[in-house]
């Protein structure tokens, strides 16, 4: 160290441990702090500066206004409305003052909420935005803004949002889907169309300090306009949505249907989804509510665990869209495929005869397959094998057809699409624009085709061991039955600019053509000759007067859940369409395990037939087509009941003579005074009604008789002298033939004189009871 | 007054210099443009906070902090005129009573302080507060600077040159953490060492020092987790930028939100609450905001250039003590604007050091003017430079 023996002056060594200080302190620590300074202001001033924007503006603004959805005949399936959500700011609260008790009593008053709960939300501390409520009502918002405005209390706010409304109700409800309370759709059309339907928000950028208020001088803000979304138009029907909601749920209440049912309505020509119904459904206005029966199994769970887990169940299942995202065994329904796979290729021609002895040895099976008639049919020809849905006969088409042609008609259908792996198990969609379908299960083709063992064609040519959707299947019917076409089903048809203007409009989309149009016009024939033939038909229930219907039964057994617990269960379906000759629609409905108490005899012919009947019956006039009846027709179809009050009794029997009806008369005079039942009641061929000359109308109800399973005119009589009348839903052909099948007024149900109970036929052929 | 002033040093004699008459004007003119600065800085800075007044101080009154700044500026020039008025003797003279008092102040702070944000480190009434440890670093460098030249000669052994000035840090080091008051600490004992360090004491004893101070970081580090995790957010402030690192990513906010020429004097957006102490420890980053790398650099400049006139200024003092207490008061101003620049940009872990000439304050802006006074004092006795 240099010299420290100083006087009275700084030292050499001093001196040069300054400049080594002069040199940290004053140059390189400042040159340090530059360098930082630089990273920081240059390098880095991009990512900073962005930082810092997205904290000092605050967006605002409402929530953009949805896009309305509508039928294909413009009624709207779903709405959006403006709301309001009120909010509150405890910290200004608090810093104003403001009396949180007068706050939590009016609030709790206009919204119904717990006074407590607005009291703690109102006490919360440092935050500046807690919600108290959501999606409120005009009405109401407009309350509490002027309790807001009386009280001069500005820590309650209110902030503009959009409410989804389904004017409809449960009507459709798994087609349109629903919105969640950011109104962003989670199921359905909702969903899948989200991006074309929400819009974007109009919003207001403005500058604010770190606690969200506005800057003191500077008032930056950009205003962006929202959007409104697109508005969708379906090729939903409303009205035949309603019709074949109407009917399936009273099927589900008439043969207690345990696991549901579905239905799909089909233009055939287009593949556009006329109607998709799946039981049981759901208010989409209140999506998260639960049926009262499964709201009551939720209230008595053992714990709130158990509950919320029930609750998730019951929702989840509510939601689920049978004819979607079901698969099942189509069983007898697919002969269709069979039929026309069978006729196209030439496997069989129409003038070839099948034998059935009752079964049927494949090879590769222990057991020979047995048809669902024990005994057999014996001889028929093709189209009987196809009325009598037999089993063995369609066995026999199948092996003709051969495992590889089998196969490859499959995947033509769209029921799965072959790869190059002949050991994988195969699947196909059929590509509909709606979230959640599911995939068909085959076996692989090496499987399938196997030269030593037959037995997966075998079944699979009267629908089993393989599964598909609901929706594979009419959507490979309607290719049947339409000239060979397969159509790319679709639910939404065209998309509006909220301008109006045409956005997309959606074209049918041909997938490929499957059959002949020839063949297809052998498959409708034969077709009809299964609902419209009164004598061999098994699909003989589903006949509408004057119309011509073709279809197919189905009864599927869930082998797999025979196989695991023993118990039998059946899925029961009918696929009809109309008219025959020139299809419109096509019509598919199952029902998911029909009690086995109601007495009915649980099979597609005497369940489902009937249905898609009584279906039919509503929808085909409403779609325009004209029926045509045959004498046979005309002489047993329902009368109308004339007005007759205020006539001379010699005229009012005229009248009702000339309606088709019988009567008899109470009281003793010369003119009707009034009559049972009122004028134009349509009720059975031959009822006789009352005409009362003076005397006294009883009040009295009668208590309404069981009718399932006796002859329609039996019904008939028995009922009238009850003064009840009866009318059928669907076509009587033969009065002392057709039994009962369903009533609307159950046993034991009292009913006013002159009701009329509404009762659906079936063929009382014993004949007619198999799993076919 | 009896001082003496005409002992000529050996460089002196050596430079020919002439004795000037008066101040060093280049220090003061610095010190003056720079306070200037920090009060409009002060302005720009705190009338969001003053304006919106989230904690109930100012009345709403938009220049609340200004005017006192003001005041305290106008006070503090004063008190440096004064302060240049008096002989570098009267200091030394006075230097231990200075001291004494100082540590008298300390002591009671643990006391009857004004506790704010949970430490005891104001003494006063109302308004009128004074910050004790800001004393005690002025009280260090006259001190020191005596005991050196009373010790002329024997600084070298540990008795002589090391012991005694350990002990006093030691003891004002002990009050301050009864305070507590960590950065007031690490300050003091930077400064002290530097006083032992420019009045010769062994370099071996600074490594020796240096390495007993890291191992104390270590074991702190360790033992208490209040300072690893000061030291984790120094590392990742934006894993926390909610919490503990939400003043240090507001910092980098700001700082990096002026860019190249800044958003021009007053339009900070930052200071609109979202940066805390914008007007106190965090002043710097307001100012790098609004005009940029280059007014930073332009100040953090002025800065440099009136440490450098400083440490030059002490170089020319023929006496002894003048010499080591304007080093001192230099060295005290560049620590000070070191640490704080280094804080507030995260080249250093986060605690409150305030940035001398501009940071709001009354005591701290009156003792470090009060200190440029004693350097333009000693000014006086050298020559021209």
């Amino acid at each position: 160290m240099a010299n420290n023996n100083w006087k009275n002056a700084p030292g050499i060594g001093m001196l040069r441990r300054t400049l080594f200080l002069m040199a940290v302190c004053g140059i390189v620590s400042f040159v340090l702090l530059l360098g930082r300074l630089y990273r920081l202001q240059i390098t880095e001033h991009e990512k900073y500066e962005s930082l810092a924007i997205s904290q000092q503006l605050r967006e605002a603004g409402g929530s953009p206004v949805r896009g309305e959805i509508c039928d294909r005949n413009g009624f709207p399936l779903a709405v959006s409305a403006s709301v309001d959500n009120v909010y509150l700011s405890p910290v200004e609260i608090a810093s104003n003052g403001e009396d949180k008790d007068l706050i939590a009593d009016r609030l709790s008053e206009i919204l119904g909420i717990p006074r407590e709960e607005i009291r703690e939300k109102a006490s919360r501390k440092g935050s500046w935005y807690v919600t108290v409520a959501r999606k409120v009502e005009r009405e109401t918002a407009q309350r509490v803004r002027e309790f807001k405005n009386e009280c001069g209390i500005r820590g309650v706010r209110l902030e503009t949002d959009t409410k989804r409304y389904y004017p409809n109700a449960t009507l459709c409800c798994h087609l349109i889907g629903f919105v969640g309370t950011d109104n962003s759709g989670l199921e359905g059309i909702e969903a899948q169309y989200n991006a074309f339907l929400e819009g974007s928000a109009g919003k207001t950028l403005r500058e604010v300090n770190a606690y969200g208020a506005e800057l003191l001088f500077e008032k930056y803000a950009e205003h962006v306009a929202g959007t409104r979304g697109c508005d969708l138009v379906t090729t939903i029907d409303s009205t035949i949505q309603y019709y074949i909601e109407k009917h399936l749920k009273q099927a589900v209440v008439d043969y207690d249907v345990r696991n549901g049912a579905g239905a799909i309505a089909m233009d055939v020509d287009t593949g556009a989804i006329l109607a998709m119904a799946s039981l049981g459904n759901y208010d989409p206005n209140d999506f998260l509510a639960v049926s009262e029966q499964d709201q009551a199994a939720v209230d008595a769970a053992a714990s709130p665990e158990e509950a919320a887990g029930l609750l998730r169940a019951f929702q989840q299942r509510q939601w689920r869209n049978k004819a979607l995202s079901d698969t099942y065994e189509p069983g007898s329904t697919f002969k269709i495929i069979t039929l026309s796979m069978a006729l196209d290729c030439g496997a069989v021609g129409m003038n070839d005869a099948f034998y059935c002895p009752g079964q049927v040895s494949v090879l590769g099976r222990s057991s020979p397959i047995r048809c669902w008639k024990d005994g057999g049919h014996g001889s028929q020809t093709l189209t009987q094998a196809v009325q009598h849905s037999c089993n063995a006969a369609f066995v026999n088409i199948g092996l003709r057809v051969g495992a590889e042609r089998f196969y490859e008609y499959c995947d033509a259908f769209g029921f799965l699409r072959l790869t190059d792996d002949p050991d994988e198990n195969l699947s196909a969609r059929t590509g509909i624009d709606l979230a959640g379908e599911s995939g068909s299960i085959w076996w692989s083709r090496n499987t399938f085709c196997s030269k030593r063992n037959l037995s997966q064609l075998a079944a699979a040519s009267f629908g089993q061991t393989f599964t598909i959707t609901p929706l594979q299947l009419v959507t490979a019917v309607s290719a049947c039955v339409n000239g060979g076409r397969l159509m790319r089903p679709y639910v939404v048809s065209e998309i509006r600019a909220p301008d109006g203007t045409t956005l997309v409009r959606r074209e049918p989309e041909l997938v490929r053509r499957v059959i002949s149009e020839e063949t297809s016009r052998k498959v409708r024939g034969i077709l009809e000759q299964v609902v419209g033939d009164p004598n061999e038909g098994t699909g003989r229930n589903a006949s509408v007067a004057g119309y011509r219907i073709g279809g197919k039964t189905g009864t599927s057994e869930k082998v797999s859940l025979e196989a695991a617990t023993g118990e039998k269960q059946y899925i029961v379906s009918f696929i009809g369409f109309a008219p025959a000759d020139d299809p419109k629609i096509a019509l598919l409905v199952f029902l998911d395990t029909p009690s086995t108490e109601t007495g009915i005899y649980i099979s597609g012919g005497q369940m489902a037939a009937p249905l898609v009947g009584k279906m039919l019956t509503d929808i085909l006039p409403y779609l325009g087509v004209r029926p045509f009846y045959s004498e046979a027709e005309k002489a047993n179809m329902d009368a109308v009941m004339p007005h007759t009050v205020g006539k001379s009794l010699g005229e009012a029997g005229e009248l009702i003579r000339g309606a088709g009806l019988r009567y008899r008369t109470l009281g003793e005079g010369d003119a009707v005074t009034a009559q049972l039942p009122a004028a134009y009641c349509e009720i059975a061929r031959g009822t006789e009604v009352i005409l009362y000359l003076g005397a006294e109308m009883s009040n009295e109800k009668e208590s309404v008789p069981n009718l399932i399973g006796m002859r329609y005119n039996d019904a008939r009589d028995t009922l009238s002298r009850l003064g009840i009348y009866i009318h059928s839903l669907s076509a009587v052909l033969d009065g002392e033939s057709q039994c009962v099948g369903t009533q609307s007024l159950r046993e034991g149900a009292l009913a006013a004189h002159g009701s009329v109970i509404e009762v659906s036929l079936l063929s009382s052929d014993d004949e007619m009871l198999g799993r076919y | 007054m009896r001082y003496d002033t005409a002992r000529l040093s050996d460089f002196s004699v050596l430079r020919g210099e002439e004795k000037k008459d008066g101040v060093d004007q280049i220090f003061l003119i610095l010190v003056l443009i720079l306070l200037s600065c920090g009060v409009i800085m002060v302005l720009s800075a705190s009338f969001p906070r003053a304006s919106y007044d989230p904690a109930h101080v100012t009345g709403g009154n938009a220049a609340y902090y200004f005017i006192r700044q003001l005041i305290f500026a106008a006070a503090g020039v004063g008190a440096m005129l004064l302060c240049s008025r008096f002989p570098m003797g009267f200091y030394r003279r006075y230097a231990r009573h200075f001291m004494a008092l100082t540590l008298l102040l300390l002591a009671l702070v643990p006391f009857i302080g004004v506790k704010a944000n949970g430490s005891r480190r104001w003494l006063g009434v109302g308004s009128l507060t004074l910050q004790p440890s800001e004393l005690a670093k002025l009280a260090v460098i006259l001190l020191f600077a005596a005991m050196i030249c009373r010790r002329r000669g024997r600084m070298r052994s540990f008795r002589e040159g090391i012991a005694p000035f350990a002990l006093i840090l030691a003891v004002i080091v002990g009050l301050l953490v009864l305070e507590p008051h960590f950065s007031a600490s690490i300050i003091i004992l930077a400064i002290g060492a530097a006083m032992i360090f420019l009045g010769g004491a062994p370099l071996g004893w600074f490594a020796a020092a240096f390495g007993a101070a890291g191992a104390a970081l270590g074991i702190l580090l360790v033992f208490f987790p209040y300072a690893s995790t000061r030291v984790s957010t120094w590392r990742d402030p934006f894993s926390s930028s909610s919490n503990e690192g939400y003043q240090i990513v507001q910092s980098l906010y700001t700082i990096g939100s002026g860019g190249l020429g800044g958003v021009g004097l007053g339009a900070s957006r930052q200071k609109y609450l979202y940066l805390p102490e914008e007007h106190n420890d965090f002043i710097f980053s307001v100012l790098c905001e609004e005009l940029g790398f280059l007014g930073a650099a332009l100040v953090l400049l002025l800065f440099a250039l009136l440490i450098l006139r400083g440490y030059q200024i002490a170089l020319h003092c023929r006496d002894p003590f003048s010499f080591l207490v304007t080093a001192g008061i230099t060295t005290l101003l560049a620590l000070q604007v070191f640490l704080n620049v280094a804080v507030v940009t995260n080249l250093l872990p986060c605690t409150g050091i305030s940035l001398p000439l501009f940071s709001y304050g009354g005591t701290a802006l009156i003792l470090q003017l009060a200190e440029m006074g004693i350097v333009l004092s000693a000014s006086r006795e050298i020559e021209a430079v």
